[in-house]
């Protein structure tokens, strides 16, 4: 379980604040969509969760202990990132992979890292990417192999940043669909950040809507609807239902 | 245990590219040291090697170009590795063995020692013999070596009170470059014209100044360099995914950039200030090694120090065989021969780079 309690942040130098006391709670294999406008803090949140900056206040918990009293080796070994500007290096997918196992090996892999890593390419339908070079794969693939890299972290919780920022309608929902699998079959927690309001009621279980720094709305599904959405995002739009599915349309009226 | 492994097995051509260069260097190296500008023939070279015929080609052999090759093994590997390391600690394919500054440093104590201390000295190395009687020969290596140090701790010591941006480590690199030049070219504007060109001529690399006792001074810092950049190697490899990611992968980035930048510079400062600036290679064999055979550390490390071992003794033999008796500075000649090879291999269409 993920608890941020009060967490805050300003910069150093220009004391600008980012977080004002975000506060939200992840349980074990849930998965947490956070919406809200660019710059209201989500990419702050998410680094002060991954050890990436340090908050200016609060705390973050994971199952309890400190994460920011965590040695980074120990925090890696619970918590995996898919970043939204994938880099690799020219390596192969293998070994691309292979690199979510530092956390367990340091300085070189063992037979057990190896297998690990065959065991996780298996799963997901990779073998044959295996020797390829990471460089030369589309966006979607690449993806596909962040996602592998952090399942190989062995992690209870991964965090999305705009998972399909990057991507073709068809390979949004192949990512989708995959991250969702894992966290299903392997218990695992995700929290993800997301633009598009529909992809996040399809795939999200409890809903953060940030806002000027603070988490303004949290829940299940149902608190998705049209007065929070313009509270949140400026705009109005209207909720329908097809398929007993809530769907979201519209925005402001454009003027033609 | 190999069909576990299936899905990693590598392409043989890690082993030949490494098998290769080992042999190619290995070669370059015997034919350097039978060749050379006295009028000993191959075999006489060849004898004096196995320690017959006259005391005086036993001695051209043994103290002059065993000495020599060795630097330039040495010093190849050490430029080779510090110039990958530096390119990927820093993020920046520009980055070299000489990007805190290090050489430019190293130039302004040789200068220091040379016109200000000793008033020109300094042999171009080629003679042994013609030192000043008296002088100290590791005086000015030892000057430039300390201005070279220098010129790292202040780096590094400035990048840890700020955060340690990489393009912040550049910039600064550049900004004391630019410093050390400066106070260079006054100090050679006041010196005298024997002054001056001894210290011009020391600002050219060449590897005849090499001793056994520099070269083991090298080989020792290279060697320990070496060796932890290869137990880091995946660590390296991990850092290629970005300075954020990495931190999320559990690898300490800020203590990885600090230990490699200083091992890197380290190198370079001992090879600048025993050898001369030798530029280039430390931006030439890692690019070619990474065109060629991607970025895994744990092969980038070796290749790009055996690239660098051959791209050294090419250039030497050249600057040697070219120089008609007084050997050319070697780099010039790794500039020279290097730049055309590297310029083919970037722009070189060739997409799919193998990993």
């Amino acid at each position: 379980m993920l608890t941020c309690e009060n967490v805050t942040f300003r910069y150093e130098k220009s004391g600008l604040p980012v977080l004002r006391g975000a506060s939200l709670t992840l349980e074990q294999g849930q998965i947490g969509i956070l919406l809200g406008k660019n710059g209201s803090g989500k990419t702050t949140l998410f680094k002060t969760i991954l050890g990436i900056r340090r908050p200016s206040g609060g705390a973050i918990r994971f199952d309890g202990e400190d994460l920011l009293k965590m040695p980074r080796r120990e925090r890696a070994r619970r918590i995996a990132y898919v970043p939204q500007d994938i880099q690799f290096g020219a390596l192969t997918v293998f070994d691309s992979v292979l690199m979510g196992r530092v956390a367990y090996f340091g300085l070189k892999a063992s037979h057990e890292d190896y297998l690990a890593v065959e065991k996780i390419l298996r799963d997901m339908g990779l073998e044959s990417y295996a020797r390829r070079n990471v460089e030369a794969l589309s966006g979607g693939e690449r993806q596909k192999i962040a996602i592998a890299r952090a399942m190989a972290q062995e992690p209870k919780l991964m965090v999305f940043d705009e998972p399909t920022g990057n991507l073709d309608i068809r390979n949004e929902q192949l990512i989708i669909r995959e991250a969702k699998k894992l966290a299903r079959e392997k218990n695992i927690s995700i929290l993800s950040s997301l633009h598009d309001l529909n992809q996040a009621l399809a795939f999200g279980d409890k809903f953060f809507f940030l806002k000027d720094g603070v988490v303004k709305y949290a829940g299940g599904p149902e608190i998705v609807n049209e007065d929070v959405i313009q509270d949140i995002f400026d705009i109005d739009v209207k909720m329908v239902k097809i398929d007993n599915q809530k769907v979201i349309i519209g925005g402001n009226n454009y003027e033609h | 245990m190999e069909t576990t492994y299936l899905l990693r097995r590598k392409h043989k051509i890690y082993t030949l590219a490494i098998l290769g260069l080992t042999l190619a260097v290995a070669a370059l190296a015997f034919v350097c040291v039978l060749v050379g500008s006295s009028d000993m023939t191959f075999a006489q070279s060849l004898a004096a090697l196995g320690k017959t015929g006259s005391a005086a080609q036993i001695r051209i052999i043994w103290n002059i170009r065993v000495p020599r090759v060795l630097a330039a093994v040495i010093a190849g590997a050490g430029l080779g590795v510090s110039g990958l390391i530096m390119q990927t600690t820093l993020n920046n394919p520009m980055a070299s063995p000489s990007t805190l500054g290090v050489s430019n440093a190293a130039v302004f104590g040789a200068n220091l020692s040379i016109i200000a201390f000793a008033g020109g000295f300094l042999s171009t190395g080629n003679n042994l013999n013609n030192y000043t009687v008296g002088a100290n020969p590791y005086a000015t290596s030892v000057m430039a070596f300390l201005f070279a140090g220098a010129s790292i701790l202040m780096i590094l010591g400035l990048c840890t009170l700020r955060a340690f941006s990489p393009n912040v480590v550049v910039l600064a690199g550049m900004a004391l470059s630019s410093v050390w030049t400066a106070a260079t070219t006054i100090l050679q504007y006041y010196a005298t014209d024997v002054g001056l060109s001894a210290a011009v001529v020391w600002s050219f690399g060449d590897l005849g100044r090499a001793t056994y006792r520099t070269d083991a001074i090298m080989a020792a810092v290279v060697l320990a360099g070496f060796a932890y950049f290869m137990v880091m190697s995946w660590q390296y490899n991990v850092l290629l995914t970005g300075e954020a990611t990495a931190r999320t992968m559990g690898v300490r980035v800020d203590l990885l950039r600090f230990t490699s930048m200083l091992l890197a510079s380290l190198i370079t400062a001992v090879c600048v200030s025993f050898l001369g600036v030798i530029g280039f290679v430390g931006i030439i064999c890692p690019h070619v090694t990474k065109k060629l055979l991607g970025q895994d550390h744990w092969i980038t490390i070796p290749v790009s120090a055996l690239t660098g071992m051959l791209l050294l003794l090419l250039a030497d033999t050249l600057s040697r065989s070219l120089g008609g008796g007084s050997a050319l500075p070697v780099g010039a000649i790794t500039s020279l021969l290097g730049a055309p090879f590297f310029l083919t291999v970037i722009f070189s269409g060739k997409e799919n780079r193998r990993c």
